[in-house]
């Protein structure tokens, strides 16, 4: 029999451990909050049914909901696709872990947001399973980035491809365009033709002449687009040149009614790029604003022009109170050869350049629009 | 537009649809044409006769339009020559800017952009010709040539300057 020293040792030593054990989980404990608290991304628990226990400070960011919100829920219930998350989650539980990228789930304000997410058995000490933990990483932004540099690299491509076209047409076109204009000549000069004969001849060439010049407006255009001169920096003032770019634009301006409010800011915007290429975009812009405002054909068109410095950049907001753009039509107006205007009233190229050109400025091009209110377009452009 | 003495215009395209009917056109208006289907044929005319102002297709088989710009210049220093062209490549813009081109036209081309484009390069060319003209006569003169090598001389000149 132990005597009651021994006995009193052993417990003073269990006690000891149970106490250093004690720190030592407390320490983990904090350390697992300080992560849960900071980590930007979302990192969730489940009991074994996949119902929400745990639920990060970061995922409360990306999803939008506070964690007394989701308390309760099944974490599927944010996803936009819950069928596939329980195969993941099968699949998770199945394997001890499991991966899935851009998986997508649902913003408490309804958009997408799409994450990287790896999920891992939680067990106890048994190895029974308990649970799962989930540490999801929001890319929805870099995925979107990821998207929008395909985008513009397959603009780049096609304007590649139909610049080369548009050369090859070119030439053909120069003849038509030579052909028409000695038959015109040799019109011009019969003698024996009746007045009717001649009237017809006469618009059919003109005809001819007019349809060449409308493919070649759509060639040159593209020629245009593709065009990769190195840009020409200077230093310049921006509101001066939008006021060079409005000058522009004026005689469209002279016979309707639309009002131009120049909202600069009041120190003054100098800054070193292409002066060139800004002021076509500016001018394709401003032609678009009136466009719109003709077309909506209210008698109180206003394109309202505001000019802002933003750290580094300069924002350029360009407001219409035209027609605005059809919400179908919002995510295709940067497109190659896009246009909503009747045949021949437009290529389709006017903002895909635009948009090309900002990109060599390393600058962005943005757009917000509300159908039947109006559009703002929005430039930013690096000041130097 | 028919000016006095009429320009002596050198068109240059593989294009031969495209020269038939441009060159039929310049004449019709005054202009004196002469049509080549390769920058090889250009250089054989051009040391036949003399031009003023030729126009010239950038991207042709075998000789392209800039060698044949640069050519053409050894031949007949004071030529103007306008690019015209359905590339609208800003590099061979800026390769035949160097080969001294007048002006960079795309094709297809207003006919009457083409036609002032002719009449302004002539006259450059009629300007450059009077200064550097006048220079040289003042180099026979202070030459103290003889009665024989001032005749000699003002042959070259002829020559060069393609005064028949």
């Amino acid at each position: 029999m132990e005597s009651n020293n021994s006995l009193e040792l052993k417990l003073k030593k269990v006690t000891q451990e149970l106490s250093s054990h004690k720190i030592e989980l407390h320490q983990t404990r904090g350390y697992l909050q300080c992560i849960l608290q900071n980590s930007n991304d979302m990192i969730f628990a489940t009991d074994v049914d996949g119902m929400i226990v745990s639920f990060s400070k970061g995922g409360e960011k990306v999803l939008g909901y506070t964690w007394e919100e989701v308390a309760g829920y099944y974490i599927e219930t944010f996803s936009e696709d819950p069928k596939s998350f329980e195969e993941f989650m099968a699949d998770s539980q199945e394997k001890g872990s499991a991966v899935r990228l851009e998986f997508p789930f649902k913003h408490k304000e309804g958009h997408t947001v799409y994450c990287d997410v790896s999920m891992i058995n939680l067990t106890n000490t048994k190895g029974q399973r308990v649970g799962t933990v989930g540490v999801s990483r929001d890319i929805t932004r870099w995925k979107k980035l990821q998207d929008e540099l395909i985008r513009i690299d397959r603009l780049a491509e096609i304007g590649r491809v139909a610049a080369g076209i548009a050369h090859e047409i070119n030439n053909p076109l120069a003849v038509i365009n030579e052909v028409s204009g000695w038959v015109e000549e040799i019109v011009q000069d019969a003698k024996s033709l009746s007045p009717e004969d001649r009237e017809e001849l006469e618009k059919a060439t003109q005809q001819i002449a007019e349809q060449t010049r409308r493919c070649r407006t759509i060639t040159h255009q593209l020629l245009g687009f593709v065009r990769e001169a190195a840009p020409e920096k200077t230093e310049f003032d921006v509101n001066g040149l939008l006021n060079k770019a409005i000058d522009f634009v004026s005689p469209e301006l002279k016979y309707a009614p639309i009002q131009v409010v120049r909202d600069f800011s009041t120190e003054p915007l100098s800054m070193k790029s292409d002066p060139a290429m800004m002021e076509q975009v500016f001018v394709n812009l401003l032609t678009n604003a009136i466009h719109a405002i003709n077309e909506k054909g209210s008698d109180q068109g206003k394109i309202e022009i505001k000019t802002v410095r933003t750290g580094s950049e300069v924002e350029i907001h360009i407001t219409d109170n035209g027609t605005g753009i059809a919400e179908e039509n919002q995510d295709k107006v940067l497109n190659l050869f896009f246009t909503t205007k009747p045949p021949g009233k437009g290529t389709g190229l006017g903002l895909s350049i635009c948009q090309n050109i900002l990109k060599t400025l390393n600058g962005g091009l943005s757009f917000r629009s509300e159908p039947g209110v109006g559009t703002t377009f929005t430039v930013r452009v690096p000041l130097s | 537009m028919n000016d006095d003495p009429s320009i002596r215009v050198l068109l240059i395209d593989d294009e031969e649809t495209l020269l038939e009917y441009m060159s039929k056109r310049l004449l019709k208006k005054g202009f004196t044409v002469k049509c080549a289907f390769s920058g090889q044929e250009a250089l054989e005319a051009a040391q036949k006769e003399h031009f003023d102002v030729a126009v010239v297709d950038l991207k042709m088989p075998g000789m392209d339009g800039v060698e044949t710009q640069k050519r053409l210049h050894k031949i007949q220093p004071f030529l103007q020559c306008i690019v015209l062209t359905g590339h609208g490549s800003i590099d061979s813009a800026l390769e035949s800017g160097q080969q001294d081109a007048f002006h960079y036209l795309l094709k297809p081309v207003e006919y009457d952009t083409l036609v002032t484009s002719i009449h302004e390069a002539y006259e450059k060319k009629v300007q450059l010709v009077n200064e550097k003209f006048d220079e040289d006569v003042e180099e026979i003169h202070r030459s103290g040539l003889g009665a024989k090598g001032i005749k000699k001389a003002i042959d070259k000149l002829r020559e060069k300057y393609g005064i028949q």
